[in-house]
C-alpha cells in the first residue's frame, strides 16, 4: 500500500501547485487630444492636453509635440497653449514617439472668433456582454466640476446570477490592470447613476464589468470620441 | 474559491466515496477509504447553462470515508476530508509578462459529513435504506486574501435520502443497480435542493474488477439568496447550482480486504458550477 500512497501524495502535491494563467491584454496604442475647445475667441489662450496610452492601455508621459495648420490663424506652442491669432480655422496636431520609435498623430480642428466656445462635455455609448450572462444597456457620461458621472439607462439589465459583478473605467477592455475601480454592481435592471470625483471625462474610453472572483470579464462598454 | 467548492466536494466526492449503493453495512463490518479528490477549473457552467472561461481554480481534498455497521440495520457514515486545499492562480499580462493578480491558496480541514444509515427492508431481493447527514462546516468559507477561497461553504445542511438497490447476477458476474433521491435542507440562505442518482455495478475477473456507471444529478429549489445578493466573500455560485453528470468509477480488489479504486466525474449539464472533470483516488479496506 505504501507506494500507492506515495503515489496520491505526490499527485496531489504536483497537481495543488499555483500556475500562471495569460491574460491576451495587447490593445492598440494611441495617441488623443483631450481638449474640449469648439472656438478660441482672438488674443485668447486655450491648454491643450493629449493623452498617450501603451499596448496595455496603461497612460504614459510622453513628450507632445504640438503644430498647427497655419500659425497666423491660430498658434500653439511647445507645451499646447494655443492662441487665437484672427478670425478662421485651423487644425491642431499633436504627435508623439513612443518608446519602440513608432510616431502617433491626433488632430482637432479648431475655429477661431469672437468668444471662447468649449464643447459639452458628454460622451455615450452601449453596454454589452462578451459572456453569457446577460449584460446589456446604454449610458451616458458627462461631467459636472470635478465629478464624472454615469447614467446607465432604463433599458440595462445584467444577471442577477452574478457573483462579484463590478465596474471599471479603463482603456484596455480586456484587463483590470490599470483601471479606475467604480465599485461593486449591486443593481442589476433598469437606471441607475454612478458619481465619482476626480475622474475627467476624457481619461478613459470603455466601462468595464468583471466578475472579480473569477478574474474574468464579463461585459463593456466603449465611449463616445 | 467558494461555495461551489463544497457543492462539488459533496457530488463528486461524496458519491465516488461510498461502498456502493444502498446497502448497509452487517454489523461489525465496516468499509473504510484513503482518498485524493481533485478538480481543477479554468471553465464554468453559466446561468444559461452555456461555458464560459474563468480564473483556473483549484481544489483538493483528502479524505477518510467510513461506514461501519452498528447493528445489520444501522450504520455510521463519516467523511473527513482532513486536508483540504483550494487556491487559484496567477493572472499573467500576455503583453508585459507581468502579474496582473496574484494567485492564492489556503490549506485547512473541509467541511465533513457524518450521519446514519438505515435499511428498511433488507430480506429479499430489493434493499431500501434511508440516510441521514449532517454538513458539519469544518472548512473555510472566506479564505484567501480577498476572502474568495473556500474548503467549506460555512453552512450546516442536513441531507435526507432514500436508496432502493437490488442485486442479481449476469452469467457469472455479480451486479447491482441502485436509484436514490434525496432532500438537501441548507441554511444561511442557501437554497435547498433535490438529488437525484442511479448506478449499476458490476464485478468480474474472479471477484478482481469493479465496475460501477452512475449519473447523479442535482435541482435547486432556488429558494435562497441570488449569488448577486449574499455577503461578500462566501458569495460564489453554490446557491442555485444545478448539474447532471456522469461518474464511473473503477475499482481493483487487491485480496478479499484491500483494494484501490478511481473515478471521473463529468457535468454534461449544469448551472453556476464548475465544467471540468473531477477526479479521485483511493485505497479502501474491508472490516
Amino acid at each position: 500500500m505504501r507506494p500507492i500512497l506515495l503515489l496520491m501524495l505526490l499527485a496531489a502535491l504536483v497537481q495543488s501547485c499555483i500556475g500562471d494563467d495569460i491574460i491576451q491584454d495587447t490593445v492598440t496604442e494611441e495617441l488623443r487630444i483631450t481638449s474640449t475647445i469648439d472656438t478660441l475667441a482672438v488674443n485668447d489662450t486655450y491648454q491643450f492636453e493629449g493623452r498617450y496610452t501603451n499596448n496595455i492601455g496603461q497612460t504614459q508621459a510622453l513628450p507632445v509635440f504640438w503644430s498647427t495648420t497655419d500659425a497666423s490663424i491660430l498658434s500653439i506652442d511647445d507645451n499646447g497653449l494655443a492662441t487665437g491669432i484672427a478670425t478662421g480655422a485651423a487644425t491642431v496636431y499633436a504627435e508623439v514617439v513612443t518608446p519602440e520609435q513608432l510616431t502617433l498623430r491626433d488632430s482637432v480642428l479648431v475655429a477661431v472668433g469672437t468668444e471662447t466656445v468649449t464643447t459639452i462635455s458628454e460622451r455615450t455609448g452601449v453596454i454589452r456582454t462578451t459572456s453569457s450572462y446577460v449584460l446589456e444597456g446604454d449610458f451616458i457620461v458627462t461631467q459636472e466640476g470635478d465629478e464624472l458621472i454615469i447614467e446607465v439607462a432604463d433599458n440595462y439589465r445584467a444577471s442577477a446570477s452574478l457573483p462579484g459583478l463590478y465596474l471599471y473605467l479603463t482603456n484596455n477592455p480586456n484587463t483590470t490592470n490599470n483601471a479606475f475601480e467604480v465599485g461593486k454592481v449591486d443593481v442589476f435592471n433598469g437606471g441607475h447613476t454612478y458619481r465619482i470625483n476626480g475622474i475627467n471625462i476624457s481619461e478613459y474610453d470603455y466601462l468595464l464589468y468583471y466578475c472579480k472572483p473569477f478574474s474574468v470579464k464579463v461585459g463593456d462598454g466603449q465611449l463616445s470620441e | 474559491m467558494r461555495r461551489l467548492t463544497l457543492f462539488i466536494l459533496f457530488i463528486f466526492g461524496i458519491q465516488s466515496l461510498q461502498a456502493g449503493g444502498g446497502w448497509p453495512q452487517p454489523k461489525g463490518h465496516g468499509f473504510f477509504k484513503l482518498s485524493q479528490w481533485w478538480i481543477i477549473a479554468d471553465q464554468h457552467f453559466t446561468d444559461t447553462g452555456l461555458i464560459d472561461p474563468n480564473v483556473t481554480n483549484g481544489i483538493f481534498n483528502t479524505s477518510l470515508y467510513a461506514e461501519y455497521g452498528f447493528t445489520d440495520r444501522l450504520t455510521g457514515i463519516l467523511n473527513f476530508p482532513f486536508y483540504s486545499r483550494a487556491y487559484f492562480n496567477n493572472t499573467v499580462s500576455a503583453t508585459t509578462g507581468e502579474i496582473i493578480t496574484p494567485g492564492d491558496a489556503i490549506n485547512s480541514l473541509g467541511d465533513t459529513d457524518i450521519g446514519l444509515k438505515y435499511g428498511l427492508l433488507t430480506k429479499g431481493p430489493y434493499v431500501l435504506s434511508a440516510t441521514v447527514l449532517f454538513g458539519i462546516p469544518l472548512g473555510e468559507n472566506a479564505g484567501g486574501s480577498q476572502g474568495t477561497l473556500q474548503t467549506g461553504d460555512g453552512e450546516f445542511n442536513q441531507l435526507f435520502q432514500l436508496d432502493l438497490g437490488r442485486g442479481f447476477t449476469i452469467g457469472k458476474v455479480n451486479a447491482f443497480a441502485n436509484i436514490a433521491a434525496g432532500f438537501n435542507n441548507r441554511t444561511n440562505d442557501f437554497s435547498d435542493e433535490l438529488r437525484f442518482s442511479a448506478e449499476f455495478g458490476a464485478t468480474f475477473w474472479n471477484n478482481k474488477i469493479t465496475a460501477i456507471a452512475r449519473i447523479t444529478g442535482i435541482e435547486s429549489l432556488n429558494n435562497g439568496v441570488l449569488p448577486s445578493e449574499a455577503a461578500a466573500g462566501v458569495t460564489i455560485f453554490a446557491n442555485n447550482s444545478e448539474f447532471w453528470s456522469f461518474t464511473p468509477e473503477i475499482a481493483y480488489n487487491i485480496n478479499e480486504q484491500w483494494g484501490v479504486s478511481a473515478t471521473i466525474g463529468t457535468a454534461f449539464s449544469g448551472r453556476l458550477i464548475y465544467a471540468n472533470p473531477s477526479y479521485s483516488f483511493g485505497v479502501f479496506f474491508k472490516l
